[in-house]
Parts: C-alpha cells; structure tokens; sequence
C-alpha cells in the first residue's frame, strides 16, 4: 500500500515536471519561430473570432450576471449599516481589478483551453499533426502561434466587454432593487476607477492567455491514449489553466503592485 | 550507391525493445516492401525516414546525407522531396479535399491558384476522385480518405514515396487501384517504401520485400530469392506459422 501511495505521488510528480518543461520549451519554439516566415495571419484572424467573438456570448452573461448579483449581495448587506451608497464604488472596483479579469479568465480557461487541448488532441491521434511535420510545415507555426496570438488579443479584449456589461449590470440592479439613482451610481464608478486599475487588470490577462493557450496546446500535443487520451488531456488542460490563474493572481497583483509603488 | 539506408537502428518504447540493429537499404527507383507482425515496428521505421520518429541508437542516411540528428527546419528539404502516405490518410478534417491537395502546393510553390486548381483537379481525376473537391474528409469513405491522402502525398511529385499499410481495409476494387497507382508511379521512376500486411499486393508491386521479425531484419530478397527457400522466415509468416 506505501509502495502504491508513493509510486503515484511519484508519477505525480513526474507528470508536473513534464507539463512544466514541455510548456517551457513549447514557449520557446514558439517564440523561436514566431519571428521567422511564413507567417499566417488569416489563421489568426480565423482564431480570433473562435476564440474571442464566439465567447463573447459566455463572457457576457457571466460577467451580466456576477456584477447584478454583487450589487445585490453587497447592497443588502450594506443596507443594515446604512452603507448602502457605497455600493457602486466597492461593485466597480473589485469588478474592475479582479472579479471581471479573473473571472473571465476562468470562463476563457474552461471554454478556448478544452476547445483547444480537445481539437489539438484528436489532431495527433488522428495522425494530422505529423501529417502538417510530414508535409514540410511547422504545426508551431500553423497551430500553436496563431491560437497564441489570437489569445492574447481576445482575453484583454473581453474582459474589457465583462467589465462594461458586469458593472452595467450592477447598475440596474443598484437602480431597480436598492434604489439607487443610475446618474449617481456612474457618477462614483467614474470617480472610484482609475484608467491604472482597468489596464493592471487588463495586463494580468495577457499572462492568463498565455497560461492557458501554452497548456492547453502542450496537453494537446502530447495526447498518447487515443480519444481516451483526448478526454484526460482536455480535463487536464482546463485544471492545470484555471490553477495557473488563481496562483498567478496573486503574485501578478503584487508584482503590478510593487511596479505602481515604484513608478510613483 | 545505396539512396536510403538505415543502419544499425534501435528503438525503444517505455521498457518495450521494438528494433534491436535494424540495417536495411534501399535503391534509386526501387519498391521495397516491409512486412512483419502486428507491433514488429514497421511504421516507426518508415517514419524515421523523414524524421518523425528519432532512433535511440543507429543512423538514417538519405542520398548520402545522415539526416539522423536533422532538426525540424533541416529536415523540411527532406520532407519536400519525400512523400509519406499515411494509414488512415491523416486528412485535415478543417480542410475540404481540395484544400487538403492544394495545402502543399501553396506552402512549397510559388504558383497561382489557377495553376494549383488545374493541378489538384487533375490528380484527383488521376485518383478517380472527380467531382469530391468540395467534400470535408469526414462525408468521405475510407477507401475514398486514403486515395485523397496519395494524391496530396504526391501531387509535389516527390522522388520517394513512404507508403503505409495503404490498402488496409480497403475492398478489392480500391486494393487494385492503389496497387495500380503505386504501380504507375513506380514506372516513373519513383522510390518507394510499402508497409503492408497485404502480401498480395506486396508481390504486385514490391522489387524486393524484407521481413521484419524480432526486432531485425530477418529476412529480404526478391519475389525468386523468396520462392527459393520455402521453408524461410518469410513463407512462415505468409502461412501463419510461428516464426
């Protein structure tokens, strides 16, 4: 029984490393050949609207709803101390630093990382990765970069959309539930935000897409068990990107943190 | 001089030995056929041959280059003049069939789409495929995947050509039709690699066929140096025996 226990924590352990290198050194052919042609900019521009315009929808009633529900909660919270005006200010700015990047990320993590590790998967089992090697191309260049580059655009760009719709959102139930006036709730959004507090969160998402389009390319590269092995890699690829996130969160704000301090 | 040659190869998989010194060469023009057991390593080799597959140990030599240890951006000269036709047709499922074809086409040549376009349609009416341009590889059968898999292999017109197992499965209508094509192509000059369990069609075509068996080659000859030993490794496999 020790011996199983430790054999998996072991394989455990093997299984991390591999992830860590593999994505590393994926990093690095990609940034490698992502300076040398051919280069292909209607792949990105396909990858785009897969992974940016067809999740808006996602990101939209997600970011709808996480901002109505706040108010919410916080209003009736406050309600009982009389803070209730405070809503708007504390609404706006956790949506703007973290619920709306973060979140996002989440969803973005859960719907274009199992998209891409489940199709990238089922490519190597059905031989078409080293068919694009067989035929003289690069599967970096025509598979891994465009969806990076397509990433690290779309995720900005959508928080940018969750974080207008979530504090919308949070504005119509400030108005209609809590009574709210919506001339005074945009009124303390804008004095509450700064530009500093959107682009620290906006800047963290850039390293949100590059964790999960590097994860979920590596995991679906290196699927070995045929479409069995596709369903493991893409539960991988989510797991292993949403954590990459929530972990990230914390010393990316820090980091931005200590950088603000010193640029002020 | 020897144009493709595999010299001392050794592959592993997890604790499996699979080739254990493999040495095998093949001629200019040529058609080798490859024959073995299920799992005796017969597509690795193949495979190794434009660098998909790296040897453990043991060297690839192609036109007289060791293209061994060839990196990715080296082995992209091999590769455009080597033509591997996979198994199952390793079509793109995103791609219809004539983008499929005319993929090769446009990343290695400068021609326009009217001449890509004449040349696709061309191949696939070579491949009695006329009238399926448009079709996505999924609506297609397997017989019909595997004959658009040849054509994009060959549509660059590559000097060898690496088949793999590219009858299996098929009626015998479409057998006869790739063992013609193969045939055709062979007759213009073109070296090429079978992989195949059809010992049929491995007869029609192959110059020579060699045996793969624990990890070696057992044995390779012509279809008389074969006939000649009939109780050899060769005949006991064709016949089902124990080896």
């Amino acid at each position: 029984m020790i011996q199983t226990f430790a054999s998996s924590i072991g394989g455990f352990v093997l299984g991390q490393l591999q992830f860590v290198g593999g994505s590393t050194v994926l990093f690095l052919h990609s940034l490698k050949e992502a300076l040398k042609p051919p280069y292909y900019p209607q792949l990105i521009v396909e990858q785009i609207n897969q992974v940016g315009v067809r999740s808006m929808s996602l990101i939209v009633a997600a970011s709808l709803s996480t901002g109505m529900v706040m108010s919410l909660q916080f209003g009736l919270g406050l309600e009982k101390f009389g803070a209730k005006l405070y809503v708007p200010k504390i609404v706006s700015l956790s949506i703007a630093k973290e619920l709306g990047p973060v979140f996002t990320s989440l969803m973005f993590a859960a719907r274009v990382g199992a998209g891409i590790a489940s199709e990238l998967g089922s490519m190597t089992v059905t031989q078409q990765i080293d068919a694009i090697r067989a035929l003289g191309t690069s599967p970096i260049k025509r598979i891994v970069i465009p969806r990076v580059i397509a990433c690290t655009i779309a995720l900005p760009l959508l928080t940018v959309i969750a974080n207008a719709v979530g504090t919308f959102g949070a504005l119509t139930v400030g108005q209609f539930e809590l009574g709210l006036d919506s001339g005074f709730f945009i009124q303390k959004v804008i004095t509450t935000v700064k530009i500093g507090d959107y682009i620290n969160g906006l800047l963290k998402t850039f390293f949100f897409a590059l964790f999960v389009v590097f994860t979920s390319c590596y995991y679906g590269l290196n699927v070995k068990e045929g479409t069995r092995g596709v369903g493991i890699a893409t539960t991988k690829a989510v797991v292993a990107s949403s954590i990459l996130i929530v972990v990230s969160d914390f010393f990316l704000t820090k980091l931005f943190w200590i950088i603000e301090k010193w640029i002020s | 001089m020897d144009f493709i040659k595999v010299i001392g190869f050794k592959k592993s998989f997890g604790t499996k030995q699979v080739h254990s010194g493999v040495n095998l060469s093949i001629q200019k023009g040529e058609c080798l056929g490859l024959i073995g057991g299920s799992g005796a390593g017969k597509s690795v080799i193949l495979r190794s041959l434009i660098g998909l597959e790296k040897p453990d140990e043991g060297r690839v030599v192609f036109d007289g280059k060791d293209i061994t240890d060839y990196t990715e951006d080296e082995l992209v000269n091999i590769r455009k003049r080597v033509a591997y036709v996979f198994q199952g047709g390793a079509l793109f499922d995103s791609m219809n069939v004539y983008e499929n074809l005319a993929y090769p086409l446009r990343e290695h040549t400068k021609l326009g789409e009217p001449e890509i376009s004449e040349k696709v349609l061309t191949k696939l009416k070579e491949l009695g495929l006329e009238g399926n341009d448009k079709v996505y590889p999924a609506e297609l059968s397997g017989g019909m995947q595997k004959r658009v898999g040849l054509a994009r292999a060959i549509i660059m017109e590559p000097e060898v050509i690496l088949y793999d197992e590219p009858t299996a499965g098929l009626d015998p209508f479409n057998t006869v039709k790739i063992q013609e094509m193969i045939s055709r192509l062979k007759a213009t000059g073109v070296t090429s690699i079978l992989v195949t369990h059809d010992m049929p069609s491995a007869f029609a075509v192959c110059d020579r066929i060699a045996m793969l068996a624990k990890g070696k080659i057992g044995a390779v000859g012509t279809r008389a140096e074969l006939d000649a030993s009939p109780g050899g490794i060769i005949h006991k496999f064709i016949n089902g025996e124990q080896l």
